[in-house]
Protein backbone atom coordinates (compact mmCIF):
# COMPACT_ATOMS: atom_id res chain seq x y z
CA UNK A 1 0.00 0.00 0.00
CA UNK A 2 0.92 3.64 -0.14
CA UNK A 3 3.44 4.72 2.44
CA UNK A 4 2.91 7.91 4.37
CA UNK A 5 6.14 9.24 2.95
CA UNK A 6 4.84 8.92 -0.59
CA UNK A 7 1.50 10.53 0.26
CA UNK A 8 3.37 13.43 1.77
CA UNK A 9 5.90 13.80 -1.04
CA UNK A 10 3.23 13.65 -3.73
CA UNK A 11 1.00 16.20 -2.06
CA UNK A 12 3.52 18.68 -0.71
CA UNK A 13 4.47 20.64 -3.87
CA UNK A 14 0.86 21.19 -4.96
CA UNK A 15 -0.24 22.05 -1.45
CA UNK A 16 2.60 24.53 -0.90
CA UNK A 17 1.95 26.38 -4.16
CA UNK A 18 -1.78 26.39 -3.52
CA UNK A 19 -1.38 27.66 0.03
CA UNK A 20 1.29 30.20 -0.84
CA UNK A 21 -0.15 31.74 -3.99
CA UNK A 22 -3.88 31.24 -3.70
CA UNK A 23 -5.01 30.74 -0.10
CA UNK A 24 -2.51 33.15 1.47
CA UNK A 25 -3.30 36.04 -0.92
CA UNK A 26 -7.01 35.35 -0.45
CA UNK A 27 -6.57 35.69 3.32
CA UNK A 28 -4.41 38.79 2.85
CA UNK A 29 -7.19 40.29 0.76
CA UNK A 30 -9.54 40.23 3.75
CA UNK A 31 -6.88 41.82 5.90
CA UNK A 32 -6.09 44.48 3.29
CA UNK A 33 -9.72 45.50 3.02
CA UNK A 34 -9.46 47.01 6.52
CA UNK A 35 -6.54 49.23 5.53
CA UNK A 36 -5.91 52.33 3.51
CA UNK A 37 -2.72 51.88 1.52
CA UNK A 38 -1.14 52.62 -1.82
CA UNK A 39 1.31 49.79 -1.31
CA UNK A 40 4.54 51.54 -2.20
CA UNK A 41 6.55 52.29 0.89
CA UNK A 42 3.84 54.12 2.77
CA UNK A 43 2.58 52.47 5.93
CA UNK A 44 -0.86 51.00 5.71
CA UNK A 45 -3.35 52.76 7.92
CA UNK A 46 -6.01 50.76 9.75
CA UNK A 47 -9.39 52.17 8.80
CA UNK A 48 -11.70 49.47 10.09
CA UNK A 49 -14.85 49.12 8.05
CA UNK A 50 -14.49 52.51 6.41
CA UNK A 51 -13.64 51.01 2.99
CA UNK A 52 -16.89 49.06 3.14
CA UNK A 53 -18.83 52.15 4.17
CA UNK A 54 -17.35 54.17 1.31
CA UNK A 55 -18.14 51.37 -1.11
CA UNK A 56 -21.75 51.31 0.05
CA UNK A 57 -22.13 54.96 -0.93
CA UNK A 58 -20.08 54.75 -4.14
CA UNK A 59 -22.33 55.23 -7.15
CA UNK A 60 -19.74 53.87 -9.58
CA UNK A 61 -19.63 50.64 -7.61
CA UNK A 62 -23.41 50.33 -7.76
CA UNK A 63 -23.37 50.94 -11.47
CA UNK A 64 -20.84 48.12 -11.78
CA UNK A 65 -23.10 45.93 -9.64
CA UNK A 66 -26.04 46.77 -11.87
CA UNK A 67 -24.05 45.79 -14.95
CA UNK A 68 -23.10 42.55 -13.24
CA UNK A 69 -26.77 41.84 -12.54
CA UNK A 70 -27.67 42.64 -16.15
CA UNK A 71 -25.03 40.20 -17.39
CA UNK A 72 -26.29 37.59 -14.94
CA UNK A 73 -29.99 37.91 -15.79
CA UNK A 74 -30.36 39.41 -19.29
CA UNK A 75 -27.21 37.72 -20.58
CA UNK A 76 -28.19 34.56 -18.72
CA UNK A 77 -31.64 34.37 -20.28
CA UNK A 78 -30.15 34.91 -23.75
CA UNK A 79 -27.33 32.42 -23.23
CA UNK A 80 -29.39 29.65 -21.68
CA UNK A 81 -32.32 30.25 -24.02
CA UNK A 82 -30.09 29.74 -27.03
CA UNK A 83 -28.20 26.85 -25.44
CA UNK A 84 -31.50 25.09 -24.67
CA UNK A 85 -32.78 25.80 -28.16
CA UNK A 86 -29.67 24.31 -29.79
CA UNK A 87 -29.71 21.29 -27.48
CA UNK A 88 -33.37 20.69 -28.26
CA UNK A 89 -32.96 21.02 -32.02
CA UNK A 90 -29.78 18.95 -32.19
CA UNK A 91 -31.30 16.18 -30.07
CA UNK A 92 -34.34 15.99 -32.35
CA UNK A 93 -32.30 13.80 -34.67
CA UNK A 94 -30.16 16.25 -36.59
CA UNK A 95 -27.33 14.86 -38.66
CA UNK A 96 -23.86 16.25 -38.09
CA UNK A 97 -24.60 17.00 -34.43
CA UNK A 98 -20.96 16.60 -33.46
CA UNK A 99 -19.71 18.97 -36.13
CA UNK A 100 -22.26 21.63 -35.23
CA UNK A 101 -21.47 21.29 -31.55
CA UNK A 102 -17.74 21.63 -32.23
CA UNK A 103 -18.20 24.74 -34.38
CA UNK A 104 -20.58 26.38 -31.90
CA UNK A 105 -18.00 25.83 -29.16
CA UNK A 106 -15.04 27.03 -31.23
CA UNK A 107 -14.94 30.73 -30.18
CA UNK A 108 -14.13 29.52 -26.66
CA UNK A 109 -10.62 28.43 -27.62
CA UNK A 110 -9.80 31.85 -29.07
CA UNK A 111 -8.22 34.58 -26.93
CA UNK A 112 -10.80 36.98 -25.50
CA UNK A 113 -8.86 39.99 -26.81
CA UNK A 114 -9.05 38.54 -30.31
CA UNK A 115 -12.81 38.16 -30.04
CA UNK A 116 -13.37 41.63 -28.63
CA UNK A 117 -11.22 43.19 -31.37
CA UNK A 118 -13.52 41.65 -33.94
CA UNK A 119 -16.66 42.90 -32.17
CA UNK A 120 -15.14 46.37 -31.75
CA UNK A 121 -14.73 46.47 -35.51
CA UNK A 122 -18.30 45.28 -36.00
CA UNK A 123 -19.76 47.99 -33.76
CA UNK A 124 -17.33 50.78 -34.69
CA UNK A 125 -19.12 54.08 -35.23
CA UNK A 126 -19.54 55.15 -38.86
CA UNK A 127 -17.06 52.73 -40.48
CA UNK A 128 -17.95 49.56 -38.61
CA UNK A 129 -19.02 46.33 -40.26
CA UNK A 130 -22.55 46.49 -38.89
CA UNK A 131 -23.02 50.04 -40.18
CA UNK A 132 -21.75 49.18 -43.68
CA UNK A 133 -23.89 46.05 -43.71
CA UNK A 134 -27.04 47.95 -42.73
CA UNK A 135 -26.30 50.60 -45.33
CA UNK A 136 -25.79 47.94 -47.98
CA UNK A 137 -29.25 46.49 -47.36
CA UNK A 138 -30.79 49.95 -47.36
CA UNK A 139 -31.49 50.41 -43.66
CA UNK A 140 -29.78 53.79 -43.44
CA UNK A 141 -32.00 54.81 -40.55
CA UNK A 142 -30.69 52.11 -38.21
CA UNK A 143 -27.22 52.28 -39.76
CA UNK A 144 -26.57 55.67 -38.22
CA UNK A 145 -27.01 54.29 -34.68
CA UNK A 146 -23.93 54.89 -32.55
CA UNK A 147 -23.48 51.38 -31.20
CA UNK A 148 -20.64 52.35 -28.90
CA UNK A 149 -22.34 55.43 -27.49
CA UNK A 150 -22.70 55.33 -23.68
CA UNK A 151 -26.32 54.23 -23.83
CA UNK A 152 -25.65 51.35 -26.24
CA UNK A 153 -22.12 50.15 -25.54
CA UNK A 154 -23.11 47.75 -22.78
CA UNK A 155 -25.52 45.80 -24.97
CA UNK A 156 -23.06 45.84 -27.87
CA UNK A 157 -20.60 44.15 -25.52
CA UNK A 158 -23.28 41.72 -24.38
CA UNK A 159 -23.82 40.50 -27.96
CA UNK A 160 -20.25 39.26 -28.20
CA UNK A 161 -20.28 37.90 -24.66
CA UNK A 162 -23.45 35.90 -25.26
CA UNK A 163 -22.02 34.64 -28.54
CA UNK A 164 -19.07 32.91 -26.89
CA UNK A 165 -21.03 31.87 -23.78
CA UNK A 166 -23.69 30.07 -25.81
CA UNK A 167 -20.99 27.78 -27.21
CA UNK A 168 -19.66 26.95 -23.78
CA UNK A 169 -23.01 26.26 -22.12
CA UNK A 170 -24.39 24.35 -25.10
CA UNK A 171 -21.68 21.70 -24.83
CA UNK A 172 -22.22 21.37 -21.07
CA UNK A 173 -25.99 20.99 -21.42
CA UNK A 174 -25.66 18.65 -24.39
CA UNK A 175 -23.21 16.46 -22.52
CA UNK A 176 -25.84 16.09 -19.82
CA UNK A 177 -28.57 15.35 -22.36
CA UNK A 178 -26.38 12.73 -24.08
CA UNK A 179 -26.46 10.63 -20.93
CA UNK A 180 -30.24 10.19 -21.18
CA UNK A 181 -31.04 6.72 -22.58
CA UNK A 182 -32.04 6.99 -26.24
CA UNK A 183 -35.04 4.66 -25.81
CA UNK A 184 -36.75 7.27 -23.65
CA UNK A 185 -36.74 9.67 -26.57
CA UNK A 186 -37.89 6.99 -28.95
CA UNK A 187 -40.79 5.96 -26.74
CA UNK A 188 -41.90 9.59 -26.44
CA UNK A 189 -41.61 10.12 -30.15
CA UNK A 190 -43.69 7.01 -30.86
CA UNK A 191 -46.33 8.41 -28.53
CA UNK A 192 -46.39 11.48 -30.73
CA UNK A 193 -44.65 13.96 -28.45
CA UNK A 194 -43.33 17.11 -30.12
CA UNK A 195 -39.71 18.22 -30.00
CA UNK A 196 -40.56 20.86 -27.43
CA UNK A 197 -42.61 18.46 -25.33
CA UNK A 198 -39.77 15.96 -25.33
CA UNK A 199 -37.36 18.67 -24.24
CA UNK A 200 -39.72 19.97 -21.58
CA UNK A 201 -40.91 16.61 -20.19
CA UNK A 202 -37.84 14.42 -20.60
CA UNK A 203 -34.61 16.29 -21.20
CA UNK A 204 -35.07 19.09 -18.66
CA UNK A 205 -36.08 16.95 -15.66
CA UNK A 206 -33.47 14.31 -16.48
CA UNK A 207 -30.61 16.79 -16.56
CA UNK A 208 -31.80 18.95 -13.69
CA UNK A 209 -28.52 18.49 -11.80
CA UNK A 210 -26.49 19.53 -14.85
CA UNK A 211 -28.64 22.62 -15.29
CA UNK A 212 -28.18 23.56 -11.64
CA UNK A 213 -24.40 23.30 -11.98
CA UNK A 214 -24.33 25.31 -15.22
CA UNK A 215 -26.55 28.02 -13.70
CA UNK A 216 -24.26 28.29 -10.68
CA UNK A 217 -21.26 28.40 -13.00
CA UNK A 218 -22.87 31.18 -15.03
CA UNK A 219 -23.73 33.25 -11.96
CA UNK A 220 -20.21 32.88 -10.56
CA UNK A 221 -18.70 33.87 -13.88
CA UNK A 222 -20.95 36.92 -14.04
CA UNK A 223 -19.72 38.01 -10.61
CA UNK A 224 -16.04 37.79 -11.52
CA UNK A 225 -16.08 38.79 -15.17
CA UNK A 226 -13.27 41.15 -16.23
CA UNK A 227 -11.71 40.19 -19.50
CA UNK A 228 -14.49 40.49 -22.07
CA UNK A 229 -15.97 43.88 -21.12
CA UNK A 230 -12.56 45.29 -20.24
CA UNK A 231 -10.97 44.38 -23.56
CA UNK A 232 -14.10 45.46 -25.45
CA UNK A 233 -13.98 48.83 -23.73
CA UNK A 234 -10.35 49.39 -24.69
CA UNK A 235 -8.35 52.26 -23.18
CA UNK A 236 -10.52 54.88 -21.47
CA UNK A 237 -13.19 52.26 -20.90
CA UNK A 238 -16.70 53.67 -20.55
CA UNK A 239 -18.16 53.39 -17.03
CA UNK A 240 -21.18 51.78 -18.61
CA UNK A 241 -18.99 48.72 -19.15
CA UNK A 242 -17.68 48.50 -15.59
CA UNK A 243 -18.20 45.29 -13.68
CA UNK A 244 -17.17 45.01 -10.01
CA UNK A 245 -13.93 43.30 -11.03
CA UNK A 246 -13.12 45.97 -13.62
CA UNK A 247 -13.75 48.67 -11.02
CA UNK A 248 -11.50 46.72 -8.65
CA UNK A 249 -8.74 46.68 -11.25
CA UNK A 250 -9.12 50.35 -12.07
CA UNK A 251 -9.11 51.44 -8.42
CA UNK A 252 -6.04 49.29 -7.79
CA UNK A 253 -3.94 49.77 -10.86
CA UNK A 254 -5.73 52.47 -12.75
CA UNK A 255 -5.71 53.32 -16.37
CA UNK A 256 -3.18 55.87 -17.52
CA UNK A 257 -3.01 57.63 -14.17
CA UNK A 258 -2.90 54.92 -11.58
CA UNK A 259 -5.06 55.23 -8.51
CA UNK A 260 -3.36 52.63 -6.27
CA UNK A 261 -6.18 52.58 -3.74
CA UNK A 262 -5.14 49.05 -2.90
CA UNK A 263 -7.22 48.62 0.26
CA UNK A 264 -10.36 50.00 -1.32
CA UNK A 265 -9.82 47.96 -4.46
CA UNK A 266 -9.48 44.75 -2.48
CA UNK A 267 -12.66 45.51 -0.56
CA UNK A 268 -14.52 45.05 -3.85
CA UNK A 269 -12.85 41.63 -4.21
CA UNK A 270 -14.05 40.62 -0.74
CA UNK A 271 -17.59 41.62 -1.66
CA UNK A 272 -17.28 39.51 -4.83
CA UNK A 273 -16.11 36.55 -2.78
CA UNK A 274 -19.13 36.72 -0.47
CA UNK A 275 -21.44 37.19 -3.45
CA UNK A 276 -20.03 33.99 -4.92
CA UNK A 277 -20.63 32.06 -1.71
CA UNK A 278 -24.13 33.53 -1.39
CA UNK A 279 -24.99 32.51 -4.94
CA UNK A 280 -23.86 28.93 -4.42
CA UNK A 281 -25.84 28.59 -1.18
CA UNK A 282 -28.93 30.33 -2.57
CA UNK A 283 -29.03 28.35 -5.81
CA UNK A 284 -28.61 25.05 -4.00
CA UNK A 285 -31.49 26.02 -1.76
CA UNK A 286 -33.79 27.33 -4.52
CA UNK A 287 -33.25 24.40 -6.82
CA UNK A 288 -33.52 21.65 -4.25
CA UNK A 289 -35.16 18.79 -6.01
CA UNK A 290 -34.86 15.05 -6.08
CA UNK A 291 -32.25 13.93 -8.56
CA UNK A 292 -33.70 11.65 -11.18
CA UNK A 293 -31.91 8.34 -11.06
CA UNK A 294 -31.56 6.23 -14.17
CA UNK B 1 -50.03 12.51 -45.01
CA UNK B 2 -48.10 14.61 -47.50
CA UNK B 3 -49.03 17.68 -45.44
CA UNK B 4 -47.52 15.99 -42.41
CA UNK B 5 -44.31 15.19 -44.26
CA UNK B 6 -43.84 18.68 -45.59
CA UNK B 7 -44.54 20.24 -42.20
CA UNK B 8 -41.89 17.99 -40.75
CA UNK B 9 -39.61 18.83 -43.63
CA UNK B 10 -39.97 22.54 -43.01
CA UNK B 11 -39.28 22.06 -39.33
CA UNK B 12 -36.12 20.15 -40.15
CA UNK B 13 -35.01 22.84 -42.57
CA UNK B 14 -35.51 25.49 -39.93
CA UNK B 15 -33.50 23.44 -37.40
CA UNK B 16 -30.60 23.13 -39.81
CA UNK B 17 -30.81 26.80 -40.69
CA UNK B 18 -30.77 27.95 -37.07
CA UNK B 19 -28.10 25.59 -35.73
CA UNK B 20 -26.09 25.56 -38.97
CA UNK B 21 -26.26 29.33 -39.27
CA UNK B 22 -24.93 29.82 -35.76
CA UNK B 23 -22.19 27.24 -36.33
CA UNK B 24 -21.21 28.85 -39.65
CA UNK B 25 -20.80 32.19 -37.94
CA UNK B 26 -17.83 30.71 -36.03
CA UNK B 27 -16.25 29.80 -39.35
CA UNK B 28 -17.08 33.22 -40.73
CA UNK B 29 -15.37 34.83 -37.75
CA UNK B 30 -12.09 32.99 -38.31
CA UNK B 31 -12.07 33.40 -42.08
CA UNK B 32 -13.02 37.07 -41.85
CA UNK B 33 -10.23 37.87 -39.36
CA UNK B 34 -7.62 36.13 -41.51
CA UNK B 35 -8.83 37.93 -44.65
CA UNK B 36 -8.93 41.25 -42.80
CA UNK B 37 -5.30 40.77 -41.78
CA UNK B 38 -4.33 40.57 -45.46
CA UNK B 39 -6.10 43.71 -46.61
CA UNK B 40 -5.12 47.30 -47.04
CA UNK B 41 -6.87 49.51 -44.49
CA UNK B 42 -8.82 51.33 -47.17
CA UNK B 43 -10.08 48.01 -48.49
CA UNK B 44 -10.92 46.80 -44.98
CA UNK B 45 -13.15 49.78 -44.29
CA UNK B 46 -14.48 50.22 -47.82
CA UNK B 47 -15.56 46.64 -48.42
CA UNK B 48 -15.28 44.67 -45.17
CA UNK B 49 -16.81 41.54 -46.68
CA UNK B 50 -14.64 41.27 -49.78
CA UNK B 51 -11.69 39.00 -50.49
CA UNK B 52 -8.38 40.91 -50.50
CA UNK B 53 -7.39 41.80 -54.07
CA UNK B 54 -3.68 41.56 -53.40
CA UNK B 55 -2.78 39.91 -50.08
CA UNK B 56 -0.76 42.30 -47.92
CA UNK B 57 1.71 39.97 -46.25
CA UNK B 58 3.48 43.13 -45.18
CA UNK B 59 0.86 43.53 -42.43
CA UNK B 60 2.28 40.44 -40.75
CA UNK B 61 5.87 41.61 -41.16
CA UNK B 62 4.90 44.93 -39.63
CA UNK B 63 3.10 43.35 -36.68
CA UNK B 64 5.71 40.64 -36.11
CA UNK B 65 8.76 42.94 -36.32
CA UNK B 66 7.79 46.59 -35.77
CA UNK B 67 5.04 45.90 -33.25
CA UNK B 68 7.20 43.22 -31.58
CA UNK B 69 4.68 40.42 -31.85
CA UNK B 70 7.61 38.09 -32.51
CA UNK B 71 8.84 38.77 -28.97
CA UNK B 72 5.32 38.51 -27.54
CA UNK B 73 4.83 35.20 -29.30
CA UNK B 74 7.99 33.80 -27.72
CA UNK B 75 6.93 35.15 -24.30
CA UNK B 76 3.51 33.55 -24.60
CA UNK B 77 4.96 30.26 -25.79
CA UNK B 78 7.55 30.21 -23.01
CA UNK B 79 5.21 31.12 -20.16
CA UNK B 80 2.46 28.80 -21.35
CA UNK B 81 4.67 25.75 -22.00
CA UNK B 82 6.68 26.04 -18.81
CA UNK B 83 3.49 26.57 -16.80
CA UNK B 84 1.77 23.54 -18.31
CA UNK B 85 4.76 21.28 -17.64
CA UNK B 86 5.05 22.55 -14.07
CA UNK B 87 1.31 22.13 -13.49
CA UNK B 88 1.51 18.50 -14.57
CA UNK B 89 4.58 17.80 -12.43
CA UNK B 90 2.84 19.21 -9.38
CA UNK B 91 -0.80 18.26 -9.90
CA UNK B 92 -0.61 14.72 -11.32
CA UNK B 93 1.02 13.14 -8.24
CA UNK B 94 -1.24 15.12 -5.91
CA UNK B 95 -4.39 14.08 -7.76
CA UNK B 96 -3.20 10.47 -7.77
CA UNK B 97 -2.70 10.38 -4.02
CA UNK B 98 -5.97 12.22 -3.42
CA UNK B 99 -8.00 9.77 -5.47
CA UNK B 100 -6.22 6.43 -4.83
CA UNK B 101 -4.62 6.87 -1.45
CA UNK B 102 -6.17 5.90 1.86
CA UNK B 103 -5.31 8.30 4.62
CA UNK B 104 -7.15 10.40 7.14
CA UNK B 105 -8.36 13.77 5.89
CA UNK B 106 -8.17 12.76 2.24
CA UNK B 107 -11.67 13.93 1.39
CA UNK B 108 -11.27 17.12 3.36
CA UNK B 109 -8.06 17.90 1.52
CA UNK B 110 -9.73 17.17 -1.78
CA UNK B 111 -12.52 19.64 -1.03
CA UNK B 112 -9.97 22.14 0.20
CA UNK B 113 -8.31 22.07 -3.23
CA UNK B 114 -11.71 22.27 -4.96
CA UNK B 115 -12.51 25.36 -2.88
CA UNK B 116 -9.87 27.21 -4.93
CA UNK B 117 -12.17 27.02 -7.96
CA UNK B 118 -14.69 29.16 -6.11
CA UNK B 119 -12.27 31.98 -5.32
CA UNK B 120 -12.79 34.82 -7.80
CA UNK B 121 -9.33 35.66 -9.16
CA UNK B 122 -9.89 39.45 -9.00
CA UNK B 123 -9.85 39.05 -5.19
CA UNK B 124 -6.19 38.07 -5.57
CA UNK B 125 -5.09 40.90 -7.90
CA UNK B 126 -3.78 43.27 -5.25
CA UNK B 127 -2.34 40.70 -2.79
CA UNK B 128 -0.57 38.84 -5.61
CA UNK B 129 0.82 42.07 -7.00
CA UNK B 130 2.12 43.13 -3.58
CA UNK B 131 3.51 39.65 -2.92
CA UNK B 132 5.27 39.50 -6.28
CA UNK B 133 6.69 42.98 -5.76
CA UNK B 134 8.10 42.00 -2.35
CA UNK B 135 9.69 38.88 -3.89
CA UNK B 136 11.12 41.01 -6.71
CA UNK B 137 9.09 38.94 -9.16
CA UNK B 138 6.66 41.66 -10.20
CA UNK B 139 6.76 42.35 -13.92
CA UNK B 140 8.69 39.14 -14.66
CA UNK B 141 7.67 36.14 -16.69
CA UNK B 142 8.90 33.93 -13.83
CA UNK B 143 6.43 35.56 -11.45
CA UNK B 144 3.62 35.21 -13.97
CA UNK B 145 4.46 31.53 -14.46
CA UNK B 146 4.41 30.81 -10.71
CA UNK B 147 0.99 32.46 -10.40
CA UNK B 148 -0.33 30.56 -13.42
CA UNK B 149 0.80 27.25 -11.96
CA UNK B 150 -0.63 27.91 -8.50
CA UNK B 151 -3.98 29.16 -9.77
CA UNK B 152 -4.38 26.25 -12.20
CA UNK B 153 -3.92 23.63 -9.48
CA UNK B 154 -7.55 23.40 -8.22
CA UNK B 155 -9.14 22.80 -11.62
CA UNK B 156 -6.37 20.45 -12.77
CA UNK B 157 -6.50 18.32 -9.64
CA UNK B 158 -10.31 18.24 -9.80
CA UNK B 159 -10.37 16.89 -13.35
CA UNK B 160 -7.46 14.48 -12.80
CA UNK B 161 -9.06 13.00 -9.68
CA UNK B 162 -11.96 12.03 -11.89
CA UNK B 163 -9.62 10.25 -14.30
CA UNK B 164 -7.65 8.43 -11.62
CA UNK B 165 -10.69 7.23 -9.72
CA UNK B 166 -12.17 5.76 -12.92
CA UNK B 167 -9.17 3.42 -13.35
CA UNK B 168 -9.69 -0.24 -12.38
CA UNK B 169 -8.10 -1.28 -9.09
CA UNK B 170 -7.30 -4.85 -10.28
CA UNK B 171 -4.16 -3.74 -12.09
CA UNK B 172 -3.02 -1.88 -9.02
CA UNK B 173 -3.43 -4.98 -6.83
CA UNK B 174 -1.77 -7.21 -9.42
CA UNK B 175 1.24 -4.91 -9.56
CA UNK B 176 1.53 -4.90 -5.76
CA UNK B 177 1.36 -8.72 -5.68
CA UNK B 178 4.11 -8.78 -8.30
CA UNK B 179 6.27 -6.85 -5.85
CA UNK B 180 5.96 -3.30 -7.13
CA UNK B 181 6.52 -0.56 -4.59
CA UNK B 182 3.91 2.20 -4.22
CA UNK B 183 5.93 4.62 -6.32
CA UNK B 184 6.48 1.95 -8.98
CA UNK B 185 2.75 1.26 -9.13
CA UNK B 186 2.19 4.95 -9.84
CA UNK B 187 5.07 5.28 -12.27
CA UNK B 188 4.63 2.09 -14.31
CA UNK B 189 0.97 1.16 -13.98
CA UNK B 190 -1.34 4.02 -13.10
CA UNK B 191 0.44 6.90 -14.82
CA UNK B 192 0.43 5.26 -18.27
CA UNK B 193 -3.24 4.36 -17.79
CA UNK B 194 -4.06 7.95 -16.91
CA UNK B 195 -2.19 9.18 -19.99
CA UNK B 196 -5.28 10.36 -21.87
CA UNK B 197 -6.50 12.27 -18.83
CA UNK B 198 -3.12 13.91 -18.32
CA UNK B 199 -3.07 14.89 -21.99
CA UNK B 200 -6.54 16.40 -21.66
CA UNK B 201 -5.66 18.64 -18.72
CA UNK B 202 -2.41 19.59 -20.47
CA UNK B 203 -4.30 20.80 -23.55
CA UNK B 204 -7.00 22.59 -21.56
CA UNK B 205 -4.41 24.40 -19.47
CA UNK B 206 -2.35 25.26 -22.53
CA UNK B 207 -5.31 26.85 -24.30
CA UNK B 208 -6.52 28.60 -21.15
CA UNK B 209 -3.13 30.08 -20.30
CA UNK B 210 -2.29 30.99 -23.90
CA UNK B 211 -5.43 33.11 -23.92
CA UNK B 212 -5.09 34.35 -20.32
CA UNK B 213 -5.32 38.05 -19.93
CA UNK B 214 -6.45 39.39 -16.54
CA UNK B 215 -3.54 38.15 -14.41
CA UNK B 216 -0.94 39.18 -16.96
CA UNK B 217 -2.58 42.61 -17.10
CA UNK B 218 -2.04 42.96 -13.35
CA UNK B 219 1.42 41.43 -13.09
CA UNK B 220 3.19 42.50 -16.31
CA UNK B 221 4.13 46.06 -17.03
CA UNK B 222 7.19 46.33 -19.30
CA UNK B 223 6.72 46.05 -23.05
CA UNK B 224 9.43 43.38 -23.36
CA UNK B 225 7.54 41.04 -21.03
CA UNK B 226 4.18 41.27 -22.75
CA UNK B 227 2.31 38.17 -23.81
CA UNK B 228 0.34 38.15 -27.07
CA UNK B 229 -2.96 39.17 -25.47
CA UNK B 230 -1.27 42.13 -23.76
CA UNK B 231 0.41 42.96 -27.06
CA UNK B 232 -2.92 43.23 -28.81
CA UNK B 233 -4.36 45.34 -26.01
CA UNK B 234 -1.39 47.73 -26.11
CA UNK B 235 -1.62 47.94 -29.90
CA UNK B 236 -5.25 49.02 -29.52
CA UNK B 237 -4.15 51.61 -26.95
CA UNK B 238 -1.44 53.01 -29.20
CA UNK B 239 -3.83 53.15 -32.16
CA UNK B 240 -5.70 55.84 -30.28
CA UNK B 241 -2.84 58.22 -31.00
CA UNK B 242 -1.42 56.97 -34.26
CA UNK B 243 -4.70 56.40 -36.07
CA UNK B 244 -6.21 53.04 -36.78
CA UNK B 245 -4.06 50.49 -38.56
CA UNK B 246 -6.75 47.86 -38.14
CA UNK B 247 -5.28 45.54 -40.76
CA UNK B 248 -2.07 45.11 -38.75
CA UNK B 249 -4.14 44.71 -35.61
CA UNK B 250 -6.00 41.84 -37.24
CA UNK B 251 -2.64 40.35 -38.23
CA UNK B 252 -1.89 40.33 -34.50
CA UNK B 253 -5.28 38.77 -33.78
CA UNK B 254 -4.52 36.06 -36.35
CA UNK B 255 -1.17 35.37 -34.70
CA UNK B 256 -2.76 34.87 -31.27
CA UNK B 257 -5.62 32.69 -32.47
CA UNK B 258 -3.96 30.36 -34.98
CA UNK B 259 -2.05 28.15 -32.47
CA UNK B 260 -5.09 27.35 -30.32
CA UNK B 261 -7.25 26.88 -33.40
CA UNK B 262 -4.80 24.34 -34.81
CA UNK B 263 -4.88 22.49 -31.49
CA UNK B 264 -8.67 22.63 -31.55
CA UNK B 265 -8.94 21.28 -35.09
CA UNK B 266 -6.80 18.28 -34.12
CA UNK B 267 -8.08 17.74 -30.59
CA UNK B 268 -11.59 19.19 -30.38
CA UNK B 269 -13.15 15.94 -29.15
CA UNK B 270 -10.63 15.61 -26.34
CA UNK B 271 -11.01 19.23 -25.30
CA UNK B 272 -14.80 19.20 -25.30
CA UNK B 273 -15.00 15.92 -23.38
CA UNK B 274 -12.48 17.24 -20.87
CA UNK B 275 -14.51 20.39 -20.23
CA UNK B 276 -17.82 18.60 -19.99
CA UNK B 277 -16.27 16.06 -17.61
CA UNK B 278 -15.02 18.85 -15.39
CA UNK B 279 -18.32 20.67 -15.48
CA UNK B 280 -20.95 17.98 -15.53
CA UNK B 281 -19.50 15.08 -13.56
Amino acid sequence: MMRRRMVFAFLAPALLLYLGFLILPAVQAFYLSFYDTSGFGDTAEWVGLSNYATLWGDSVFWRAMRNMALIMFVGGVATFGLAFLFTMLMNAGMKGKKLFRTLIFMPNVIAVVAITTFWSFVFMPRYGMLTSFLKAIGLDGIASTAWTAPENVFYAMMVGLVWISVGFYTILIMAGADKIPADMYEAARLEGASTFQIFRQITLPMIWDVILITLILWAIQAVKIVEFPYAFGGPNIDQNLYTPAIYLYIMGFGQRESVYALGYSTTIGVVMFFLTIAIIVLMRFLFRRERVEF
Amino acid sequence: MSDFISARGIKRCVSYLVVGGWALFSVFFVVWVVLASLKRNRELFGSPLSIPTSPQWGNFVKTWVNNRFGDYFINSLLVTSVSVIAILIVAVPAAYVLSRGRFRGREALSSFFAFGMGVPFPLLFVPLFVMMASMRLADTLTGLTIVYVALSIPFTIYVLEGFFSSLPSELESAAIIDGCSDVQVFRHVMLPLAGPGVATVAILNFVGLWNEYQLSLVLINSPENRTLSLGIYSLITSMQYSGGDWASLFAGVTIVMVPTLILFVILSEKMISGITMGGVK
